[in-house]
């Protein structure tokens, strides 16, 4: 778990580095960083929604099942877009607010998989005096597959 | 309804019950550390006291991306003994969630469509709080992979 270790969790910390609305360029990427998934990762993220799901967990179940090892749940993207960004990213700012999410699947995610993210913000604008953005998102793994693609929106602290 | 099933039985109006989930000050922690996102919307008590970005908040409060987990995980619950796949899901946040609270999503078929190539189940998905109000809503997909049929 040395990832988890060396993660900054005070999101205070060098906030001042970090992208404002009126900073964020729509269409320049996002820097991100590659992330080697693992099993304890995958645990822990099951754990705090109630994933019980052998697929998941058990790898003796999950090699007999229809993914022939253990996968992550779909929605481990929500731990890959802070896994995959550096402490600079504007997705920490204190005060960002997350205002919907879509996402498509292509493949899971597995135990040991090295993940890459691709992002960038995708728009901006102005609506009842809050500042938004539009994220576009794709995250890949070590074969350059598509594991999964998202767009989300965030209102912006002011 | 039946928590397995097949496209072929599948209707408009059928519905899927998630599980509950209790709110609480451990829970959001332990959300924090398994997602890795330290937003002080979620830790810090004396931060959600002030208003900002327009809205007050009055306290700490779940991260929405919560609620979009327990879908997903009511979604493949239901997909996978089928042998279907959780193909997308979309989700906007109404009401923010708080500790003690007790959340619940739901899923409804909305509509069954056959393609080239596969079938795939178009759903409505909701999650409610305690007292029947609607925290965050959205739609799904689920492929039925013709392969698998049975």
């Amino acid at each position: 778990m040395a990832q988890a270790q060396a993660f900054e969790t005070d999101f205070w910390k060098d906030a001042n580095l970090r992208k404002t609305w009126d900073e964020i360029v729509p269409g320049v990427p996002r820097k991100t960083l590659p992330y080697t998934l693992t099993r304890e990762a995958i645990a822990l993220y099951c754990k705090s929604v109630g994933e019980t799901n052998p697929l998941y967990l058990d790898e003796e179940a999950a090699r007999k099942g229809p993914f022939g090892g253990l996968i992550a749940p779909p929605s481990i993207h929500i731990l890959l877009m802070f896994s995959c960004t550096p402490a600079d990213d504007w997705m920490r700012s204190p005060g960002t607010i997350n205002a919907g999410q879509s996402w498509s699947y292509n493949i899971p995610a597995r135990p040991g998989d090295v993940i890459r993210l691709e992002a960038r913000a995708l728009d901006k604008f102005i609506k009842r005096e809050r500042l938004f953005v539009v994220h576009d998102n794709v995250f890949f793994n070590q074969k350059n597959e598509v594991i999964c693609s998202g767009r989300g929106q965030t209102i912006r602290p002011a | 309804m039946t928590q397995t099933t097949t496209f072929d039985a599948l209707r408009e109006g059928d519905t899927i019950d998630g599980p509950s989930f209790a709110v609480s000050r451990e829970s959001i922690r332990l959300f924090c550390d398994a997602s890795l996102d330290y937003n002080p919307l979620h830790l810090d008590d004396n931060y959600m006291k002030g208003s900002f970005g327009k809205t007050s908040f009055g306290g700490i409060i779940m991260h929405g991306m919560n609620n979009f987990g327990l879908i997903s995980r009511m979604l493949t619950d239901w997909a996978y003994p089928a042998g279907a796949l959780h193909r997308r899901l979309e989700t906007r946040w109404l009401k923010p969630v708080k500790p003690g609270d007790t959340i619940r999503p739901q899923g409804i078929i909305k509509s069954k469509q056959a393609t080239a190539h596969s079938r795939w189940v178009v759903l409505d998905v909701l999650v409610s709080n305690q007292n029947g109000e609607k925290v965050a809503m959205g739609e799904a997909m689920v492929e039925f992979p013709v392969a698998n049929a049975a």
